[in-house]
């Protein structure tokens, strides 16, 4: 059973949640304060999960500090991790840290171009051919909520077309929402296997989560599937 | 080196003083001490023999202040209603603790606990308890609005850390009530006075920035505008929490360890419980810049976890937070029954050189108090490092009776508990006159109907809330089911929210009311109105009309005005009716005094304003019901009948000599038999939606159901069960409380109907508001063309 290590800073605060809809798609899950964070925790973890929230207050540039923590304790550990087939994931501010460590394609995540915080569902579309693991079990389309001041993804000029056009921005927001180039809502690697996302799956486990409550697109809300698609990616 | 390292304290000389000398002390000190107050201290120390410490001057103000001892709550007051004297022996024990003993009776299983912590708890199961506490930072806002609402919820969420052994935090609500964001800058009567705007923003980013940081949702809350908080707004906020039930009940016993954990102490929040307890001035914002706090929601953050932990290792004996007063409030509350020694130099310091009295009383943020056993401090401090917080051994308790505190082997305060804890009780007078009750005379028939109704969806009272709900984060912790805006867009607004709460069957719902306008003119009707609508909303999202618990939140202007007081007192025997009639209890409250700004032309008092906020068990996921139309062809139905009188609607704000009289009259006996019926319905799943009948009447809630964007509504009112002789005005948008508005599928009509339900009108395809009256028809506009309006109306404030 794959292992997903949330890794918890301070001001993190979406690690239990987040840890429930892992285990929900059947990872056993495991929250550790990043104080007794060291090399040998990823040793026993396929997936590790940068959860949403405000790492030390996202008073700097958002999940600067998170990141200079992480690479001061991991070192290039981590990239080692995922060269060897390890998944990484980071959702909202978990985005921004994965970003700020150069595990995703180059980008930044700055302020929404409204200028504020903003809770709301999104609608979402799938871009490009690859399958991501993260995305497999989910259709074309589908709805996920989002809460964030610092989601707009913004780039070096003809980088996000060309993210669009190669796969890399494997998830499109459906309508403007907070100003991100070509309406780029996710980011992965090449191999698919590190996922930044702004838009919350952990929100949206259960069918009763969705704002109508004639809500009926699936058997469970969007966001059981995007956990589930990478359990099966990683137990195929 | 010798300055940080050595107590700073004086001995101030008071055995001598004549009564206006110690008056003068007091205000020279901004003690907010009253003259007999004064005396009653100069009798501890002339038994004492000796003068008393600044600190412990300090500390007895703290502890005395109005804001932490409730004094004119619990102060004898003689009360003139209509010429008739009566004395009303604490309206604390009158009217709140009377009402919930009574009703503790009969719910012993269901009311776990009230008044005597942080926040009241009631049973949500087998194991588990949930917790709600709301309070106020209304001078702090005022003055520094983000600073003094970022700290007001920062506050309450470590009510609920420091409720039992601490709960975790669930979900937060809040409550303003600002000055009209339009109003003309040239019309601030006083200088320095920070607009209604700047207020509202900043209080609002102030709440974001906490609760958002927190991970905590902001699922509820309510806005009021009016003139009358221009110079004196009104910030509520509310946090729940869940707890085991196994860790309610906490003590502190001698050999306890008092650690403080959290962060540091410094100069900020110095006297913000005495400076509550007193009015605003021009002066305020100059002078009382240090009583306000500065926040850090990640501090917070760390010590919630922290705390959370070590509850759940079973470490902590009893745990409490450092709100007004700071250390010698949480402390001396630890240290109340039994005594103890308190070290000040244990405390680490955001900064050195502070005097003693300033460590022990500042109100520096982020800081709670746990009492534990000696053994318990090794794995405290293991699971403090993990999670990045200090700890300090700030005191421990001894059984002495005394509350010692020193500071670098100085004794800097030296008091007996239990006078520290025995303030004079107040004498207060207070009168009321009832409104005369008029026929209702001129019958209003303005030239369109339907220009009145989009005139009421974009007033203040009514429109949308959402670009400030949308700045929350009410979905963290993924259990928000009922959010605060739904429908087929998202963007319909609901009665109250629903949170699930991890590992239990059953929800939670929250909601919250506040009437201020009628109050102003019938604070006995308001009381009862304002217990209504929260109960009322609570039922509506389908919580159990018998397992409701709620909380009274006042803010007052001078009760040294007898008028004022006098609203203050019928108000709460208003509410005390409805409460103990709905068998709803009071498990926590909060009052707020001296909410008035002198301005050039004379001061400036707030209406009283009640806050009554609960929390209601919902049994099953599926009894959750939402405010927005689901289905074509459903029948409307309405429950509960229409008054005459349109006394404190917002219709009567823009028309005269119709009604205005009186405000509506409702039964709460037959109400509560109606929220048992609508609740079994619910359990049948007869309910497919439901609004309350509020602000804009019957009117507004249907346009609000419609607003959902799924159907429209045509309705005949003729079918609308009211009172004989009710005007169209009346019926359209009158606002007599106790009525829903209920969306019921045809099939299942004959179920509805046999409770009591009555159908007016269908739901229909095309989407539109089409309303009849007596054969004419009253209403008929586009629901988008209506939503339009009520969505835009504060776009251009916010």
């Amino acid at each position: 059973m794959p292992h997903a290590l949330l890794i918890k800073f301070p001001g993190t605060n979406c690690d239990a949640e987040t840890a429930r809809a892992l285990e929900a798609a059947g990872f056993t899950a495991e929250v550790l304060p990043v104080a007794l964070l060291d090399e040998s925790a990823l040793d026993r973890t396929q997936l590790v999960v940068f959860s949403g929230g405000f790492s030390y207050g996202d008073y700097v540039m958002s999940g600067r500090i998170a990141q200079l923590i992480t690479t001061s304790k991991l070192g290039d550990r981590l990239k080692k991790f995922v060269e060897e087939g390890g998944y990484a994931l980071g959702i909202c501010n978990g985005f921004q840290i994965l970003t700020q460590l150069d595990l995703l394609p180059k980008a930044s995540l700055i302020h929404n171009a409204s200028g504020r915080f903003m809770c709301r569902w999104v609608p979402l579309k799938k871009n490009g051919s690859k399958v991501s693991p993260f995305l497999r079990a989910l259709p074309e389309q589908f709805e996920l909520p989002v809460a964030h001041a610092e989601g707009r993804v913004v780039m070096m000029a003809g980088d996000a077309a060309s993210y669009v056009k190669s796969g890399l921005a494997p998830l499109l927001y459906g309508t403007d929402v907070n100003g991100s180039t070509e309406g780029i809502a996710a980011l992965q690697d090449e191999t698919g296997r590190v996922f930044g996302l702004m838009p919350h799956p952990e929100r949206f486990l259960f069918k009763a989560d969705h704002y109508d409550p004639d809500w009926s697109g699936a058997e469970q809300g969007w966001g059981y599937y995007f956990f589930k698609g990478a359990f099966e990616a990683m137990t195929a | 080196m010798s300055d940080s390292s050595q107590a700073v304290f004086r001995h101030i000389p008071i055995r001598e003083l004549s009564a206006d000398q110690l008056l003068a002390l007091s205000q020279q000190m901004k003690l907010s001490l009253s003259k007999v107050d004064m005396l009653a201290v100069q009798a501890i120390y002339q038994e004492e023999n000796r003068e008393p410490t600044d600190v412990e001057l300090e500390v007895i103000a703290q502890t005395w202040s109005e804001h932490c001892k409730h004094r004119i709550f619990n102060a004898k007051i003689t009360h003139t209603l209509n010429g008739e004297e009566e004395v009303v022996d604490s309206l604390f024990k009158t009217y709140v603790r009377a009402v919930t003993e009574k009703i503790w009776k009969d719910k012993p299983d269901f009311i776990l606990g009230a008044f005597v912590d942080n926040a009241g708890f009631v049973r949500l199961d087998e194991t588990r308890a949930v917790c709600l506490k709301v309070e106020t930072h209304n001078h702090p806002s005022a003055i520094e609005p983000y600073a003094g609402a970022n700290t007001g919820l920062g506050g309450v969420i470590r009510d609920i850390l420091g409720a039992g052994k601490g709960a975790k935090p669930i979900g937060s609500l809040d409550v303003f009530c600002f000055g009209p964001p339009d109003v003309k800058e040239s019309d601030l009567k006083a200088k320095d006075v920070i607009h209604p705007l700047g207020i509202m923003r900043g209080v609002v980013r102030g709440v974001r920035d906490y609760g958002n940081r927190m991970g905590i949702p902001t699922v509820n809350g309510a806005i009021q505008f009016d003139d009358t908080y221009i110079y004196n707004p009104l910030v509520f906020c509310g946090t729940a929490g869940v707890i085991p039930i196994s860790d309610i009940a906490k003590e502190v016993k001698p050999g306890h360890w008092l650690i403080a954990a959290g962060g540091r102490t410094g100069r900020d929040g110095l006297k913000g419980a005495t400076f509550s307890s007193a009015s605003l001035t021009t002066d305020s914002h100059e002078e009382d810049q240090t009583a306000v706090q500065i926040g850090n929601p990640i501090e917070e953050k760390k010590v919630a976890d922290f705390i959370l932990a070590a509850r759940d290792k079973g470490l902590i004996q009893f745990v409490t937070d450092c709100g007004a007063g700071g250390f010698s409030s949480a402390a001396g509350e630890m240290l109340s029954e039994v005594g103890g020694e308190v070290w000040l130099e244990n405390a680490p310091l955001k900064e050195p050189g502070l005097e003693s009295w300033q460590v022990f009383i500042s109100e520096s943020q982020e800081r709670m108090v746990m009492a534990v056993e000696e053994e318990a401090i090794p794995e405290l401090e293991r699971l403090a490092a993990m999670f990045e917080t200090e700890l300090c051994r700030l005191a421990r308790a001894d059984g002495s009776k005394r509350l010692k505190v020193w500071h670098y082997g100085s004794l800097v305060c030296d008091l007996h508990v239990e006078k520290l804890h025995e303030a004079p009780r107040r004498e207060m007078k207070a009168r009321w006159r009832s409104p005369v009750v008029k026929e209702p005379k001129v019958a209003l028939a303005p030239s369109s109907w339907t220009a009145t109704l989009k005139t009421m969806l974009g007033d203040f009272a009514i429109v949308s809330r959402e670009p400030i709900i949308r700045e929350y984060d009410h979905e963290v912790q993924g259990n928000t089911v009922l959010k605060p805006l739904a429908g087929a867009s998202g963007d319909a607004p609901q009665d109250g929210a629903v949170i699930r709460v991890a590992g239990s069957p059953h929800l939670m719902a929250m909601g919250c009311a506040l009437l201020p306008e009628l109050g102003k003119t019938d604070p006995h009707a308001m009381g009862r109105a304002v217990v209504d609508e929260c109960v009322r909303q609570l039922v509506a999202v389908g919580a159990d009309p018998d397992r409701l618990a709620i909380l009274d939140n006042f803010c007052v202007g001078n009760p040294d005005n007898e008028q004022e007081l006098g609203a203050l007192v019928e108000c709460t025997k208003g509410m005390a009716i409805s409460a103990l009639a709905y068998g709803a209890p009071f498990v926590s409250g909060k009052d707020s005094f001296y909410n008035y700004f002198v301005t050039d032309e004379g001061p400036v008092s707030i209406p009283v304003t009640l806050l009554v906020s609960g929390i209601g068990i919902v049994e099953d996921a599926a009894h959750v019901v939402g405010a927005s139309l689901r289905h074509v062809g459903s029948k409307i139905c309405v429950f509960g009948p229409t008054k005459r009188g349109l006394r404190g609607s917002v219709l009567g704000k823009y028309v005269s000599g119709c009604g205005l009289e009186a405000p509506p009259e409702f039964d709460e006996a037959e109400a509560m038999e109606r929220y048992r019926k609508y609740h079994a319905l619910v359990k049948q799943g007869v309910i497919l939606s439901a609004h309350d009948v509020s602000e804009g009447g019957l009117g507004v809630a249907l346009a609000e159901m419609a607003f959902s964007g799924k159907a429209g509504i045509r309705a005949d009112l003729d079918r609308v069960p009211a009172e004989a002789g009710c005007t169209a005005a009346e019926v359209l948008f009158g606002e007599t409380p106790a009525r829903l508005v209920v969306e019921v599928a045809a099939e299942h009509m004959e179920a509805a109907r046999q409770a009591g339900l009555v159908a007016i009108g269908e739901s229909t395809r095309e989407k539109w508001l089409h309303l009849t009256y007596g054969g004419n028809t009253l209403i008929d506009a586009s629901v988008a063309e209506l939503k339009a309006i009520w969505k835009s109306g504060l776009t251009p404030y916010y």
